[in-house]
C-alpha cells in the first residue's frame, strides 16, 4: 500500500504493509529511532507520538491510519541546539535516568500542555499515566512537567494532509477496505466478511502475541457519519467510532451521564483513550470492559446497522456468552444510544482495577437509582464486569431494591448478599473468585452509601 | 570542592531528551540474521528428540542443539550447573532447548514453529515448601544450591536463651518474584570476526561477565572475543547475569553461520526468559525475658533459586549477612538455604537478596513491638546499632560508620510520624463510625545496605581503572563500570574532575568495551562510585605524577604526550585494606567496607470496599557517606523507592506448573505515574574513608526500605498485620479473615 503522509513537518510516500505498525515504519523505513518498543502493547508508552496533535502509541496504529495525518516524534518536537521547553525541563530537573522511556514521557507531556497549559499535579501524573517508567519514581518528571507549564511549543505541528484514499498494491498481505460512507460499509459486509477496524487498541496488541492477520480490514475509524457525539431530543446518540477521550471532553456527558464519563476516564491512559472506541469496546466483548457496564446501567441501546435495515439491542443483551456480542458478521455498530437521565437520578461508576491507570478491572459496576421524596427506590440498575463471562446485570438484587425504601431494615445487606450470589466469578491471573464476589457486595454497599444524604 | 557535590546535569540527558541515544535496537544492523530460541513447555522432564517438520526448507536456517555446540555447554558464572541448551533432561518451563538463526523475523517464527521438542514430563518440584521435602531431588543430593550459617558467638548460651525464655516470639514472612521491567528489553548482536572470534554488542552490566562466559563457553581465547556496551536502558541487576547466556546464544549462532545475528528480545520474551528476585520465606524466633529483653534469635532464610545455581549463592550469602536487621540483638544464629525448583532460574535485582531478608527483620520487629506493646518507634530508638556495636557476623561498627539513629530520628521530625500517627488513629475511627471505607496508616522502616562486594570478593575483583591523557588536555576516564540509567557517566567524570582540578568538560568517559578498557569489574553491588570511584582516584593522581615526571604542567605534558602519539595512562588499582578480616566459609568478619543507612516513613490509604493500597506520602532519609551528585542520589532513592513499594503490593508472578502467568506488561503490573507517591528525599553524610571523596554506595539501599514500611503502614490502616508481600487486594482479604476482625469485605 502507498501511504502518503507528513512526518515531522516533511511530506513522505511509503509503501508499506497495511497492518505494520506505524512504530516499524517510523524505526525501521524512516530511521527514527527516538520511538522506542517496550513492549508492543500499548502498556508502557515508550512508542507515543502525535498524531494530527493527538498523543498515540505507535504500536497500537496499523500503517494505513497513518495515511494523511501529520505525525510528529520526539526527533521533530526539538534538537539540543532548538529545544521545546519540556525537553530542557527534562534536563534541568534531573527527570532523565535511562532514557529509553523518555522520548516517549517528552511527548505526553507536550501533549498534556497543549491541552492543559497550566496542569495541576494531578492532572499531570493523569496526563502521563500511559507512560512507564522504572527508573525515576516520577517525581523529577512531575517536577519537569510543572517546570515547563506554559510554555507553548517550539515548533508548530505540521496540518494534516488533505489527501485522497491510499492506494492499494498487489504484495499487500491483507486488503484494506476503506469505505467513504456508512452505506458503502454496509454493502461490503453484506458481501464478503471483514475485520472491521476502528481504533486498533485491542486488535493490534493481539496481532502482536500472535493472533493470524485477517484477509480483510474495513477501517471505519475516518467514517464521520459514527463518529462523534449527538445530542437528540431523547438524549445523545455516541457515534461507534467515538474514541473514549471524546466523551471526557463533551460537558453534556459529564453532565448528563457521570457514570459513562467516569467509566471512560478510567479506562487505559490518554493515548489509549485517543484512540480505542465507544463501538470497539462493545463489540471486543471483554467481559472486563468499563464503558460496557455503564452503557447497560444507563438503559444504552445498540444501534447496528446492514445491508437490510437497523436493528436496535439493549446493551445489557447485548452478548450471548463469553467474547460472544449479538452482532451477525453483515453488521455493523454505527452508534449506542442513550436516553436523558430521569430527573435525580443517581449514578456511579466504581472500578477496582490492578492500579490507578492502564488497568484491567478486576470487579466494576456501573449502578443507578432514583430515589423518590418518601426515599423510595425506583429505577435501580447495577450492572457488574469481570465476574463472568460476560457483563452481569445483578436482576436479583435489582429486583429486590425497586420499589423499596432505603429506610427498610438490613437492605443495604441483603442487597450486597444478593448480588454476590447472583454471580459466578472465577479466578485468574488478576484476582480470585472469593475477592471478586465480596468486593461486588462491598461495591454495591458503596453506591447506597453515597444515595444517603 | 569544585565539582563534587554540585548538581551537575547528567551528560547523557540531552541526546535522551530529544531521542538521539541509540540503544541497541537503534543501531541499524544490516545483514544481521535473526536468532531465536525453542523453550521447554514443561517444567521438569526428559528431553528425547527434537523432531523436524519435514515441509520446512532447513537449509535456509541455522539450527543449533546441544549435540552442536562448539563448548562444554555450559553458561559459566558460580558454578557451570547451566547447560546453554537442555541436553537430556529439562528443568523449567522456558529453558532453552534449541537455537535457531534466520534471515528474516518471519522466517524464524516459521522454524520455531517447525521444531518440536519431545518430551518425557517428570513430576515437579515447584514450591521452597517441595524442594525442602523429603520428596523429589532435582539438584545435588537435597535441592540445597547453597547452605550457610552465621553461628551465634556462643552456641550454648544461645541454646541456653531459647530454653530458659520466658516466650519465643515466632513469625513467617513471605516475599515474591519481582521481574525487573528495565523498559529497554534484553538484547545483544553477535558479529563473527575473519580470525574465527567473535565480538558482541549488547544492553548489560558488566562487560567481563560476558567475556569469560563466552571464553569459557565458546571454549575459545579471549583474544578473539570482545564485549561493547551500549547505551542501556535500565537493569537492575537484571542485565547482570542474563546477558552472559543471552551472548553465548548469538555467538553460537553467528559463528556457525557465519553471518552477524542480532537476538533482541521482546517484552514477552523478555519476562519469560530473563532472571528474578527470588522469592523467599524466612522464619524468625525470638527468645524474650519477662522484662521484655531479648535473649536470642534464630532466623531462617530460605530463597527459592530456581532450576540452577546462577547467583544464588552469592545472592543468600548477602541476605543472611543483613537478616538481622538494622538493630543490637544479642546471640544470633542465621541460617540460610538457596533452593533448586523446577522454575526459571532467579538472579540479581537491586538489592540482591536484602530486601527480603530485611523485608522479615523488619515485620518481626514490628511483631516484637506490639508483644511487648511499645510501639515501633520505640524498639527501634531502644535497639537501633550504634558505633560500636558487633554485627551478627562479627563486624564491629566503627564510629562514624552506624548512622541509623541519625537518618530515623530525622525521618521520624521531616514526617511528623507520631503526630500523624495519632491523628489516622482518630481520623480511621471517625471513619469507620461514619461508614467511610477509607482507612489510611503511617509505618516507619529502618535499613541499611553494604556497599561493593561481600568480604574478600573486592580484593578478588581486583578493580582496575585508567585515566589517558589526550592531546586536547582532557582525560578520558576508561572503566568496565556502565551506564545503565543511574548516572556513571556523569558521576565518574566528575570525581576525575575533582580529583584533577579539570572543568567536567575536560573529562570524557569511554563507553566499556572489553578490547579498550581495564577491569573494573561487574557494574553491580552499589560499588561503582564507592570502589571503582576510589581507584579512580588513584588513577587520577597516577596520571598526574608520571606527567610530573616531565614536566612542572602535568596537563601540558599529557597533552604533548598525547599529541606526539604517546599518550600518559594513569592507573589506579584496588588496595586491598590490611585491616579487614573476613572468614568466608563461616560468614565471620567484615563483610562489608561500609554500609549506607535509610529510615522510610510511608503514608498509605486502605479501601476497605477493594483492599487497594494506595501509598501517599513517603519521606526518606539516607546517609550515604558523600553525595557526589545529590540530584542523581535523590533520583536512585526516589526509583528505588518505587520499587520497593510495588515489589510490596503491585508487582507479582503467579505460577502455573511453573509457568509464569503474569508474562506481559498488560499482567505484571508496575507502578504508573498516578500509583506513585509524592517523595520527601533528605540526604545526611559521614564520609566513609573507604569510598571516593567519601561516598557509600546507595543505588540498592532504597529497595530494601520502602516495602517494610508499606507492610508497617498497612498493618496501622487495617489493624491487621500482613506478613507477606505482594500485599494484593486478594492476600488482604485473607489477612482480614485471618485476623478476624471486622466481618467485611
Amino acid at each position: 500500500m502507498k501511504i502518503v503522509c507528513m512526518v515531522n513537518g516533511a511530506r513522505r510516500e511509503l509503501d508499506v504493509q497495511p497492518l505494520r505498525r506505524l512504530l516499524d515504519v517510523l524505526r525501521e523505513d524512516l530511521g527514527l529511532t527516538g520511538t522506542k518498543e517496550g513492549c508492543g502493547e500499548g502498556e508502557c508508552g515508550a512508542c507515543a507520538v502525535h498524531v494530527d496533535g493527538r498523543l498515540v502509541n505507535a504500536c497500537q496504529m496499523p500503517a494505513f491510519q497513518a495515511h494523511g495525518r501529520s505525525i510528529t516524534t520526539i526527533e521533530g518536537l526539538g534538537a539540543p541546539e532548538a529545544p521545546d521547553p519540556v525537553q530542557t525541563a527534562f534536563v534541568e530537573s534531573g527527570a532523565v535516568q535511562c532514557g529509553f522511556c523518555t522520548p516517549g514521557l517528552v511527548m505526553a507531556s507536550r501533549a498534556l500542555l497543549d491541552l492543559k497549559p497550566a496542569p495541576s499535579a494531578r492532572e499531570i501524573r493523569a496526563g502521563l499515566a500511559g507512560n512507564l517508567c522504572r527508573c525515576t519514581g516520577y517525581g523529577r518528571v512531575v517536577e519537569a512537567v510543572s517546570r515547563a507549564a506554559g510554555q507553548p511549543a517550539a515548533r508548530a505541528e505540521a496540518p494534516a494532509l488533505d489527501t485522497g484514499p491510499p492506494v492499494p498494491a498487489p504484495d499487500d498481505a491483507v486488503q484494506v477496505l476503506i469505505p467513504n460512507s456508512v452505506t458503502e460499509a454496509l454493502t461490503i459486509l453484506d458481501s464478503e466478511p471483514c475485520r472491521i477496524f476502528a481504533g486498533g487498541t485491542d486488535l493490534m496488541a493481539a496481532f502482536h502475541a500472535g493472533m493470524p492477520l485477517p484477509d480483510k480490514v474495513l477501517d471505519v475509524s475516518r467514517l464521520e457519519a459514527i463518529t462523534g457525539i449527538t445530542m437528540t431530543p431523547r438524549g445523545v446518540s455516541i457515534g461507534a467510532a467515538t474514541c473514549y477521550a471524546e466523551l471526557l471532553n463533551t460537558t453534556e456527558v459529564t453532565t448528563h451521564w457521570p457514570a459513562l464519563a467516569e467509566a471512560a476516564r478510567l479506562v487505559g491512559a490518554p493515548a489509549v483513550q485517543n484512540m480505542g472506541t465507544v463501538g470497539g469496546n462493545l463489540v471486543n466483548a471483554s467481559p472486563g470492559a468499563d464503558l460496557v457496564p455503564a452503557l447497560a446501567a444507563l438503559d444504552g441501546v445498540v444501534v447496528l446497522a446492514s445491508a437490510r435495515g437497523e436493528r436496535r439491542v439493549p446493551v445489557a443483551n447485548f452478548y450471548r456468552g463469553y467474547r460472544d456480542p449479538d452482532r451477525r458478521p453483515d453488521e455493523l455498530v454505527t452508534a449506542v444510544e442513550l436516553a436523558r437521565p430521569a430527573a435525580g437520578l443517581r449514578q456511579a461508576f466504581f472500578k477496582a482495577g490492578t492500579r490507578r491507570a492502564q488497568s484491567i478491572a478486576r470487579v466494576n459496576l456501573a449502578a443507578c437509582a432514583q430515589v423518590d421524596g418518601s426515599r423510595r427506590l425506583a429505577h435501580v440498575r447495577l450492572v457488574a464486569g469481570s465476574v463472568g463471562p460476560t457483563i452481569v446485570t445483578l436482576q436479583k438484587a435489582m429486583d429486590y431494591l425497586e420499589g423499596r425504601s432505603l429506610d427498610h431494615v438490613g437492605l443495604v445487606e441483603e442487597a450486597r448478599r444478593l448480588a454476590a450470589g447472583e454471580v459466578e466469578p472465577i479466578d485468574d491471573v488478576r484476582a480470585g473468585a472469593e475477592y471478586r464476589r465480596a468486593v461486588l457486595g462491598n461495591l454495591v454497599g458503596r453506591f447506597f452509601a453515597m444515595l444517603q444524604p | 570542592m569544585k565539582v563534587v557535590g554540585k548538581p551537575l546535569q547528567r551528560r547523557d540527558a540531552w541526546d535522551k531528551v530529544t531521542g538521539r541515544t541509540r540503544f541497541l535496537a537503534d543501531i541499524p544492523r544490516d545483514g544481521a540474521w535473526c536468532g531465536g530460541v525453542l523453550r521447554s513447555p514443561v517444567a521438569r522432564g526428559r528431553l528425547l528428540r527434537i523432531e523436524r517438520d519435514a515441509g520446512f526448507d532447513w537449509s535456509q536456517v541455522v539450527v543449533i542443539t546441544a549435540a552442536d555446540l562448539p563448548g562444554p555447554n555450559t553458561v559459566a558464572m558460580i558454578r557451570e550447573d547451566l547447560p546453554l541448551l537442555a541436553d537430556g533432561e529439562v528443568a523449567f518451563v522456558g529453558q532453552a532447548v534449541a537455537l535457531v538463526a534466520a534471515p528474516d523475523r518471519a522466517t524464524l517464527t516459521a522454524a520455531l514453529t517447525a521444531l518440536h521438542p519431545v518430551i518425557e514430563e517428570l513430576p515437579p518440584v515447584l514450591s521452597i515448601t517441595d524442594a525442602l521435602g523429603a520428596g523429589t531431588v532435582i539438584w545435588g543430593e537435597d535441592n540445597l544450591i547453597a547452605d550457610y550459617t552465621i553461628a551465634p558467638p556462643d552456641m550454648a548460651a544461645f541454646e541456653a536463651a531459647f530454653a530458659g525464655a520466658d516466650r519465643i516470639i515466632e513469625g513467617e514472612y513471605r516475599t515474591g518474584y519481582q521481574e525487573h521491567i528495565y523498559l529497554e528489553p534484553q538484547g545483544v548482536v553477535a558479529v563473527p570476526r575473519p580470525d574465527g572470534g567473535v565480538e558482541i554488542a549488547g544492553s548489560l552490566q558488566c562487560p567481563f561477565y560476558v567475556l569469560n562466559a563466552l571464553a569459557r563457553g565458546l571454549g575459545m581465547e579471549r583474544d578473539k572475543l570482545v564485549v561493547r556496551q551500549t547505551p542501556t536502558g535500565g537493569a537492575f541487576g537484571g542485565k547482570e547475569d542474563y546477558p552472559s547466556v543471552l551472548a553465548l546464544q548469538a555467538a553460537v549462532l553467528a559463528l556457525a553461520g557465519g553471518h552477524p545475528v542480532a537476538m533482541l528480545y521482546d517484552r514477552h520474551e523478555d519476562i519469560i526468559a530473563s532472571t528474578k528476585r527470588h522469592p523467599s520465606r524466612t522464619r524468625h524466633r525470638t527468645a524474650m525475658a519477662a522484662d521484655g529483653s531479648l535473649l536470642a534469635v534464630d532466623i531462617d532464610v530460605v530463597l527459592d533459586a530456581g532450576a540452577f545455581t546462577t547467583l544464588s549463592p552469592v545472592v543468600l550469602s548477602r541476605a543472611i549477612l543483613h537478616a538481622a536487621g538494622s538493630y543490637r540483638l544479642p546471640l544470633v544464629r542465621i541460617r540460610g538455604r538457596a533452593v533448586a525448583t523446577n522454575t526459571p532460574p532467579n538472579g540479581a535485582f537491586r538489592g540482591f537478596g536484602v530486601p527480603q531478608s530485611i523485608f522479615a527483620a523488619e515485620r518481626h520487629l514490628d511483631r516484637l513491638a506490639r508483644e511487648l506493646g511499645t510501639g515501633p518507634l520505640a524498639l527501634r530508638r531502644r535497639l537501633v546499632l550504634k558505633a560500636g556495636d558487633v554485627l551478627p557476623h562479627g563486624q564491629v561498627l566503627p564510629e562514624g560508620g552506624a548512622a541509623g539513629s541519625l537518618v530515623l530520628e530525622r525521618a521520624v521530625e521531616l514526617s511528623d510520624y507520631q503526630r500523624r500517627r495519632a491523628e489516622l488513629d482518630e481520623a480511621n475511627a471517625e471513619a469507620a463510625g461514619r461508614g467511610d471505607p477509607l482507612r489510611r496508616g503511617i509505618g516507619v522502616s529502618l535499613i541499611h545496605h553494604g556497599a561493593g562486594f561481600t568480604g574478600d570478593g573486592e580484593d578478588r575483583i581486583a578493580t582496575v581503572v585508567h585515566v589517558r591523557g589526550e592531546a586536547d588536555g582532557a582525560v578520558t576516564v576508561l572503566c568496565s563500570s556502565v551506564e545503565m540509567g543511574q548516572g556513571a557517566e556523569t558521576v565518574l567524570p566528575a570525581i576525575a574532575a575533582e580529583a584533577l582540578d579539570l572543568p567536567l568538560e575536560a573529562v570524557r568517559y569511554h563507553q566499556p568495551d572489553t578490547s579498550a578498557v581495564p577491569d573494573s569489574g561487574p557494574t553491580v553491588a552499589s560499588r561503582t562510585t564507592m570502589v571503582v570511584g576510589r581507584v579512580l582516584v588513584d588513577a587520577c593522581r597516577d596520571l598526574v605524577e608520571q606527567a610530573r615526571e616531565h614536566g612542572s604542567d602535568p596537563r601540558a605534558v599529557w597533552s604533548a604526550r598525547a599529541a606526539a602519539g604517546e599518550p600518559l595512562t594513569g592507573e589506579g588499582r584496588y588496595q586491598p585494606d590490611p585491616d579487614i578480616r573476613w572468614d568466608q566459609e563461616h560468614h565471620h568478619g567484615d563483610a562489608y567496607p561500609g554500609y549506607a543507612w535509610m529510615a522510610t516513613v510511608v503514608e498509605t490509604e486502605v479501601d476497605m470496599d477493594t483492599l487497594e493500597i494506595r501509598p501517599g506520602r513517603v519521606t526518606a532519609v539516607a546517609e550515604i557517606g558523600k553525595a557526589i551528585n545529590p540530584v542523581l542520589c535523590v533520583g536512585q532513592i526516589e526509583g528505588g523507592l518505587a520499587q520497593s513499594l510495588a515489589w510490596g503490593y503491585l508487582e507479582e508472578i503467579r505460577l502455573d506448573g511453573g509457568r509464569y502467568l503474569n508474562d506481559r506488561l498488560a499482567t505484571y503490573i508496575i507502578p504508573t505515574c498516578l500509583d506513585a507517591p509524592e517523595f520527601t528525599v533528605e540526604l545526611a553524610e559521614e564520609p566513609s574513608p573507604r569510598g571516593a571523596y567519601g561516598a557509600k554506595g546507595l543505588g540498592e539501599l532504597p529497595m530494601n526500605g520502602g516495602a517494610p514500611a508499606l507492610a508497617a503502614a498497612v498493618e496501622h490502616a487495617l489493624g491487621a498485620a500482613p506478613d507477606a508481600i505482594p500485599m494484593t487486594p486478594d492476600s488482604l482479604l485473607a489477612v482480614l479473615q485471618k485476623s478476624d476482625r471486622e466481618g467485611r469485605p
